[in-house]
């Protein structure tokens, strides 16, 4: 009896409700979290093996334009996510910084002789592989 | 560079911008708007959607990433410039 009364007082307590929201909300934020991680470590280590496979077959300029590449592209999925978690809560648009991003790829690129265009191009999407195989092994 | 090839890759640099932006840009607001419909109805599958909803944002922010390159290219090193 004494604890159907605790139940029917906390069902109704504002407070609580609140309390077990926000526990909710940090849940939610975690998973988002983990998937944001998962895709990362993908993508680095997609970079670590096409950068040797690069590296052994076209020399080091080549790898080292395909990991500065694949490092933009990496940073330009951090702010994509960034602005995607933003979205609904202190923002109501996702944000366009990170297209700075290529931008600034193929500038540095372009004026920069030790530094290939395609390579470099080809390095900043490696990040898609890592998204594909994501979305191939989410449930 | 002749003034005619540089013409044409400035024209072609804006229309690989303009016209590859637009569909990215129909789609991402149309899958903003879904996801956060969904949220604000199942506010318990907010992970699952935001996770969903960067996905889908990436792959449809890269087909602008394709224009945005072949313009920058035809900009800063042009393959046809003499």
């Amino acid at each position: 009896m004494a604890s159907e009364t605790v139940e029917n007082c906390s069902s109704h307590d504002p407070l609580l409700d609140i309390d077990s929201s926000v526990l909710s909300t940090e849940v939610k934020s975690d998973e988002y979290l983990e998937l944001q991680f998962r895709v990362f470590r993908l993508a680095f280590l997609l970079t670590i093996f096409s950068v040797g496979i690069a590296g052994f077959f076209w020399g080091i300029q080549a790898s080292a334009s395909l990991f500065i590449g694949a490092l933009s592209g990496i940073f330009y999925f951090r702010l994509l996510a960034r602005g995607v978690g933003r979205l609904g809560t202190s923002s109501k648009i996702v944000g366009k910084v990170q297209l700075l991003v290529p931008v600034l790829l193929v500038l540095v690129s372009s004026r920069f002789p030790q530094l290939d265009l395609i390579p470099a191009l080809l390095g900043f999407l490696l990040y898609k592989p890592a998204l594909i195989i994501q979305f191939l092994s989410m449930p | 560079m002749d003034s005619i090839t540089t013409a044409a890759s400035v024209v072609a640099a804006g229309l690989a911008v303009g016209l590859g932006a637009i569909g990215p840009g129909i789609g991402q607001g149309s899958a903003a708007q879904g996801a956060v419909e969904g949220i604000a109805r199942q506010p318990e599958a907010e992970g699952k959607i935001r996770g969903t909803l960067l996905l889908s944002f990436a792959f449809m922010e890269s087909l602008t990433i394709y224009g945005l390159v072949v313009a920058l290219v035809l900009l800063f090193a042009n393959p046809f410039a003499g």
